[in-house]
C-alpha cells in the first residue's frame, strides 16, 4: 500500500518542482562526469594518436647496439605491430659529387603511426604515403638533389651499393624538430643495408625498434621487457619526450582534469544544497504522517523509494544529455579539425553512473536520516526539528564524499589533496571574511524604509545563512574565474610558443664566407630571418680529465632527458655567444666574464647527466681535437619554444679555434619557393629544414585542445550557474515569509524587488571580489606548480569577479522574487500555510 | 484494571512534564489526574503557555511524560515505544490542528485518504469521498490545499480526522485560524460528526464559549489542573 502512496507523492512532488533541483543536481553531476570523461578520453585518444605520429609509433626502443631478436618476436607475441630502423652516415656519389648523407633504413611497416610526405619530382606536389622505399630504391631529401645534381629516376651510389632515386623525401613523421644533422637525409629499405657495406663491426650506428598497439598490450609487453633492458637501451613514449608537444599535452590533460574536478565540486555543492532543502521541506508532511500513525518503516520506505526514483531518472537523464552533448561536441571538434575522434570505452558510463549514485546517496543520507527522526510533536511545536538541519555530521559527510568523488574521478591523490585542502582553506577564510563584512555592515546607518536599508538589514539578520550563501557564490565564481583565466593563459602561452610569424625554415651548414651573401639574398627577396648563429659539433670526452661514462636510466618514467642523453652520444650542437639568449635563465654561476679561459654554460638538465658542477673542466672533442672549457654557469632552457636552443654555449674566445658553420631561420611564404631553389642551386652545401608542417601540426593540436578546453569550460560554467540558481532558490524559500509579511503590511512591490536586487547585488559583489582575490592567488601557485607557466597577476579579474558576481547573482535573485510578486498576497499566504 | 477504568477511554494519573532549559529544569505540567469516558466531549482550556497543548501531546502519545501515566483505551502509553504509539494513533486517534497540517502535494481527497493508506486500508477512497461529502466538499475532491480557502482546508482536515472511525478525536484550537463565520461552521461540523460517530472528543481551546459546548471542561493554569467544570452540553449528552 505504501508503494502506491509513495509513487503518488513522488509524482506530485516532481510536478510541483520540489524535486527539480535535486534531479538537476544529480543529472548535472552525471552529465559533467560523463561528457568530461568521454570528451577527454576521446580527445586524449586522438591526441595520443596524433602525438604518436611524432615518433611514428606508440613506443620506441633505442640503442647503439643491435637488439636481441627475441625483443621483436616477443612483441609480436604480445600482439604489437613492430618496425625496425637503423641510422648511419654514409657517402653518396653521383655526377662526380661526393656528399655525406644521414641514412635511415626502415622495414616496410615503417611508419607505424603517421605518414611520410614525398614528391614525385622536385617541382611536383607533395603527398603522403604509409611506407618507405622498395628494395633497390632510395628517397633523398631535397638538399641532396642539388648537392649531387641528380633528378628523380637517376642512380646514386650509397656506400658500395647502387640505388635508384625514386622520390623526393619531404618529411618523415619522426624527423626531429631541431636536428641539425643536415638536410642530407636518405631513406633506404632495411633489406638493402648489406648492399651498402656501410655497416661494419665498430661502425657508428644507431638502432631503433618501433612498437604500436593498445595501451594494455604495450604495458604488458613493457612488463616483460623491463627486466631484459640493458643499460644502453632506452624505452620511450610520446610523453617522455622533451618536446613542446609533450609539455602541452601534459598541460591540456591537467587542465581537463582540473576542470572536471571543479565541475564535480560544483555539482556536489548544488546536490548538497538541494538535498538538504528538499528534506527540510518534507519535515511537516513527515511529522503529519507520523501523527496520523505512519510507522517509521513506512515513512523510510516512501522516502527511500523517492530517492531511488529521482536517482534513477536523473542518472538516466544525465547520461542521455551527456551523451548528446559529447556527441555534438565531438562531432563539432572533429569537423572543425578535419579529424576523427575515436569512441570512448565503457569508463565514462561506469564512472558517471557510480558518481551519480554516490552523489545521490551520500549527500541525502544525513538529511534523510534527520527527516526520519522528525518527531510527530512538530505538528504542535512548529520549529521542532529545525535545528537538525545544520549538522556537523552532514557537513563532514559531504566533505568526505566530495573528496572521494574527486579522487575517484582524477585517480590522483596528490592533486585531489591539494585542491581539496586549498578549497577547504578558502571556505574557512571566506567564512571569517563574510562574518566580518556582515557585522561591519551593522554600523552603517541608513534611512529607514529605503530599499538599501532593508537590503542591509536582511543581510545582517541572516548572517549565518548569508555566510553559507556567500561561500557558495564565491566558490562557484572562483572556480569559474579560475578556469577562464587559466584557459586564456594556457592558450596564450601556447600561441606564444608557436606565433603566427614564427620562422618556418631552418637554414644550416652555412659557410662563414656565405653568411654575408645569404643575408643580402634574404634582404633582396624580402625574406624575414633570424640572426646567424655559429654552430659546431663536439662530443663530451672527459670531465676533469676523467673519461665521461654514460649513465642511462632504465625507468620509463625517468626518461625526460632521453633526447639529451641521445645528444651526448650523437654529438650535440654547440655554439658560442656574447649574450645569454632569450628564453634562457642562469640558475647557478655567472654568464661569461672576459677571462682568457674558455668557459662553458651548461643546460641544467645536463648537470646530472654529465655529473658536473661549477668550476669543473669539460673536455670536448671537436673534429677529434680536444678543447677544454671551464663550467661557469648552468642555464634553464625553455624547450617549449620553437626557437633553437643549445645544451652547451661556449664563450666567444673560442672563435677561430674550431671550424664552424652558421645557422639561421627564416619565415618563407609560398611566393619564395623559386627564390629558395635558386639559393640552394647557388650554395649547394647549405641545407634547409622545412618545419612548416611541424608548426602546422603543432598549431592544429593546440587549436584542438583549445577548443576542447573551451567546451569543457562551458560545461563547468553551467554547473557553476546551477549552484548559484539552487542557492538563490533555497534562500528564496526562506525569504518568502518576509515578502508576504511586507506585502501584507502594504510594502510596494518595487521596494521589495529593489531590496532583493540590492541584497543580491551586495552578495554578488562581495562574493565576486573575494573570489577574484582567492582565484588570483591560487592561480599564481597553480600556474607555476602544475602548469609550468610563468605566474602572473590578472588585474582584470579583480573587476570581472565583482562585476560578473553582481550581475549574475542579482539578476537571478531579482527575477525569482519578481515572479513571486506577480502573485497576490492571499495566494502567497496560502502557499506558506 | 478496574471496571471503571475500562469505561474510561482516557485515564490520566500523576502526569508531569519537565523540560531542560539553559536556566535549568522547567515544569510544564505537574501532577495532572483526570479521566475521560468513551463518547464524552472534553475541553481543555487555559491561557497561552498554561500547558494545554503539552497535555494534548501527552494524551495523544505525540510526546512522553516525565512522570505519571496515560492509559489510552487500555494502552499504557509510557510502556510503548514510538512505533507502538504510532500504531495506537493509527488505530484509535484522529486529529484536527489549528494550522490544518494538510500535505500540500496531495489533493483534498488524497489528504483524507492518507491515514487509511498509511494503515494499509484498501477501501479508503469511498470512505474519504463520503466524508468529504459530509463536510460539504464533494465538489472540491481534486483540489490541492493551496486552491482551498482556510475554512475549506479545515473541513478537509476534519474529514481526514474521521476516516478510519477513530475512538478519540483530538482537536487543537480548530477554529483559531479562521474568521468567526467559518470558525462557527467548523465547530458545528466537528460536534455534529462527533455525535454521529460516537467519538470521544478532546478539544484544546482558549475560547470559553467553544469549551462550554463540551460536556466537561478541564481548566489548566500554570501547568496545574485548576478545576474540572461541566459544560453546557453536559446535560444534553
Amino acid at each position: 500500500m505504501w508503494v502506491k502512496l509513495a509513487f503518488k507523492l513522488f509524482s506530485r512532488e516532481f510536478r510541483r518542482g520540489e524535486l527539480t533541483i535535486i534531479f538537476a543536481a544529480i543529472a548535472l553531476a552525471v552529465l559533467t562526469v560523463f561528457s568530461l570523461s568521454a570528451i577527454t578520453e576521446r580527445i586524449s585518444l586522438n591526441i595520443a594518436q596524433k602525438s604518436s605520429d611524432f615518433i611514428a609509433a606508440d613506443r620506441r626502443l633505442s640503442s647503439n647496439h643491435a637488439f636481441n631478436e627475441k625483443v621483436l618476436t616477443h612483441a609480436e607475441q604480445f600482439g604489437l605491430e613492430t618496425a625496425k630502423m637503423l641510422y648511419f652516415d654514409s657517402m653518396l656519389f653521383a655526377n662526380d659529387e661526393l656528399v655525406l648523407g644521414s641514412v635511415k633504413a626502415t622495414t616496410k611497416t615503417y611508419p607505424l603511426r603517421g605518414k611520410i610526405t614525398i614528391k614525385d619530382s622536385l617541382n611536383g606536389q607533395s603527398y603522403e604515403v604509409s611506407t618507405g622505399p622498395k628494395a633497390g630504391n632510395v628517397w633523398l631529401s631535397e638538399g641532396l638533389f642539388y648537392s649531387l645534381n641528380v633528378n628523380v629516376g637517376d642512380s646514386v651510389e650509397l656506400g658500395a651499393g647502387l640505388f635508384l632515386v625514386s622520390r623526393v623525401l619531404i618529411k618523415e613523421p619522426d624527423a626531429p624538430f631541431f636536428s641539425l644533422s643536415g638536410n642530407k637525409r636518405v631513406l633506404l629499405n632495411y633489406q638493402d643495408i648489406p648492399m651498402t657495406k656501410a655497416v661494419q663491426p665498430g661502425s657508428r650506428v644507431f638502432h631503433r625498434l618501433l612498437f604500436a598497439g593498445t595501451e594494455k598490450q604495450l604495458t604488458d609487453y613493457y612488463t616483460w621487457l623491463k627486466p631484459e633492458l640493458k643499460s644502453n637501451q632506452n624505452w620511450e613514449g610520446i610523453k617522455d619526450r622533451q618536446s613542446p608537444l609533450g609539455n602541452n599535452l601534459d598541460r591540456a590533460e591537467r587542465f581537463l582534469l582540473l576542470a572536471g574536478l571543479f565541475g564535480i565540486m560544483l555539482a556536489a555543492v548544488a546536490m548538497a544544497v538541494s538535498a538538504k532543502r528538499y528534506c527540510e521541506r518534507q519535515y511537516d508532511p513527515v511529522a503529519m504522517m507520523k501523527t496520523l500513525g505512519g510507522s517509521r518503516k513506512v515513512i523510510r520506505n516512501i522516502f527511500l523509494l523517492h530517492l531511488s526514483l529521482v536517482t534513477t531518472f536523473s542518472i538516466l537523464a544525465g547520461l542521455s544529455i551527456g551523451f548528446i552533448l559529447q556527441t555534438i561536441g565531438a562531432d563539432y571538434l572533429a569537423t572543425f579539425m578535419g579529424t576523427e575522434l575515436p569512441q570512448a570505452g565503457f569508463r565514462p558510463w561506469f564512472l558517471s553512473t557510480l558518481i551519480g549514485l554516490i552523489c545521490a546517496l551520500m549527500f541525502s543520507l544525513k538529511p534523510l536520516l534527520d527527516l526520519f527522526d522528525i518527531p510527530p510533536l512538530r505538528v504542535l511545536r512548529r520549529h521542532l526539528g529545525d535545528t537538525l538541519a545544520l549538522s556537523r555530521i552532514h557537513i563532514s559527510l559531504c566533505l568526505v564524499t566530495i573528496f572521494v568523488l574527486m579522487w575517484l574521478f582524477s585517480g590522483e591523490i596528490v592533486t585531489t589533496l591539494i585542491l581539496f585542502a586549498s578549497t577547504l582553506l578558502v571556505i574557512i577564510i571566506l567564512f571569517v571574511i563574510s562574518r566580518l563584512l556582515f557585522s561591519a555592515g551593522r554600523r552603517l546607518g541608513l534611512r529607514p524604509g529605503s530599499s538599501w536599508s532593508l537590503a542591509i538589514a536582511t543581510l545582517q539578520k541572516r548572517a549565518n545563512a548569508n555566510a553559507i550563501q556567500l561561500i557558495s557564490f564565491a566558490l562557484a565564481i572562483k572556480l569559474m574565474l579560475f578556469l577562464v583565466v587559466l584557459k586564456n593563459d594556457i592558450i596564450s602561452d601556447w600561441q606564444m610558443q608557436v606565433p603566427a610569424d614564427a620562422p618556418n625554415m631552418f637554414i644550416i651548414n652555412i659557410g662563414e664566407q656565405e653568411v654575408a651573401p645569404i643575408k643580402q639574398f634574404f634582404q633582396d627577396n624580402d625574406i624575414a630571418h633570424e640572426d646567424f648563429y655559429p654552430v659546431f659539433s663536439g662530443r663530451v670526452d672527459a670531465v676533469n680529465g676523467e673519461k665521461f661514462a654514460r649513465r642511462v636510466s632504465k625507468q620509463e618514467g625517468e626518461e625526460k632527458d632521453e633526447d639529451a642523453k641521445e645528444g651526448v652520444r650523437r654529438e650535440p650542437n654547440l655554439t658560442w655567444l656574447d649574450l645569454l639568449p632569450e628564453g634562457n635563465e642562469i640558475t647557478e654561476g655567472k654568464w661569461f666574464s672576459n677571462s682568457d679561459e674558455i668557459e662553458v654554460s651548461v643546460f641544467e638538465g645536463w648537470r646530472e647527466i654529465l655529473d658536473v658542477k661549477l668550476g669543473d673542466t669539460i673536455t670536448l672533442l671537436v673534429n677529434e681535437q680536444p678543447i677544454e672549457a671551464k663550467v661557469t654557469s648552468f642555464r634553464d632552457v625553455d624547450w617549449g619554444t620553437l626557437k633553437p636552443n643549445f645544451v652547451m654555449i661556449l664563450s666567444p674566445n673560442i672563435a677561430g679555434a674550431v671550424p664552424v658553420t652558421y645557422f639561421s631561420a627564416a619565415q618563407l611564404q609560398d611566393k619564395h619557393t623559386k627564390d629558395i631553389s635558386q639559393l640552394l642551386q647557388r650554395y649547394p652545401t647549405i641545407s634547409m629544414i622545412d618545419i612548416k608542417s611541424q608548426i602546422e601540426q603543432a598549431q592544429s593540436i593546440i587549436a584542438q585542445v583549445s577548443l576542447a578546453i573551451g567546451f569543457v569550460l562551458s560545461i563547468v560554467l553551467i554547473s557553476g550557474a546551477l549552484v548559484l540558481v539552487s542557492q538563490v532558490q533555497a534562500s528564496l524559500a526562506e525569504r518568502m515569509q518576509e515578502v508576504v509579511i511586507l506585502r501584507t503590511l502594504g510594502a510596494k512591490g518595487r521596494l521589495i524587488k529593489l531590496a532583493t536586487l540590492y541584497e543580491f547585488l551586495l552578495l554578488g559583489v562581495i562574493a565576486g571580489l573575494v573570489a577574484a582575490i582567492v582565484s588570483d592567488v591560487a592561480l599564481l601557485v597553480i600556474q607555476q606548480q602544475l602548469f609550468s607557466i610563468e605566474g602572473r597577476l590578472h588585474p582584470y579579474i579583480w573587476l570581472l569577479g565583482p562585476a560578473s558576481g553582481a550581475i549574475f547573482v542579482s539578476s537571478i535573485g531579482y527575477f525569482m522574487v519578481a515572479s513571486t510578486m506577480r502573485q497576490n498576497t492571499q495566494g502567497l499566504l496560502r502557499k506558506l500555510l | 484494571m478496574s471496571v471503571l477504568s475500562q469505561l474510561n477511554v482516557i485515564q490520566v494519573s500523576g502526569l508531569s512534564k519537565r523540560v531542560s532549559t539553559l536556566e535549568g529544569s522547567l515544569t510544564i505540567l505537574s501532577d495532572i489526574n483526570f479521566s475521560v469516558k468513551s463518547g464524552e466531549s472534553v475541553a481543555i482550556v487555559g491561557a497561552s503557555g498554561s500547558g494545554k497543548s503539552t497535555l494534548l501531546s501527552l494524551l495523544a502519545g505525540l510526546d512522553v511524560a516525565s512522570n505519571g501515566e496515560v492509559h489510552l483505551d487500555g494502552d499504557a502509553l509510557s510502556t510503548l515505544d514510538e512505533e507502538d504509539r504510532a500504531r495506537v494513533r493509527a488505530e484509535k486517534i484522529g486529529f484536527v490542528f489549528q494550522s490544518f497540517m494538510l500535505v500540500q502535494s496531495l489533493t483534498a481527497l488524497e489528504n483524507v485518504m492518507l491515514p487509511a493508506e498509511l494503515a494499509g486500508d484498501h477501501d479508503a477512497k469511498i470512505q474519504a469521498m463520503e466524508l468529504l461529502n459530509k463536510v460539504g466538499l464533494s465538489h472540491r475532491l481534486e483540489h490541492y490545499p493551496s486552491q482551498l480557502s482556510g475554512g475549506e482546508q479545515q473541513r478537509v482536515a476534519i474529514a481526514r480526522a474521521f476516516i478510519g472511525s477513530p475512538k478519540i478525536l483530538f482537536a487543537d484550537e480548530p477554529s483559531a485560524n479562521l474568521d468567526s463565520k467559518n470558525g462557527h461552521l467548523i465547530e458545528t461540523l466537528l460536534f455534529d460528526l462527533n455525535r454521529q460517530n460516537g467519538t470521544t472528543l478532546i478539544l484544546v481551546t482558549h475560547d470559553e464559549q467553544l469549551a462550554k459546548q463540551c460536556q466537561r471542561i478541564i481548566h489548566i493554569e500554570a501547568g496545574q489542573l485548576e478545576k474540572i467544570s461541566e459544560g453546557v452540553s453536559a446535560n444534553v449528552g
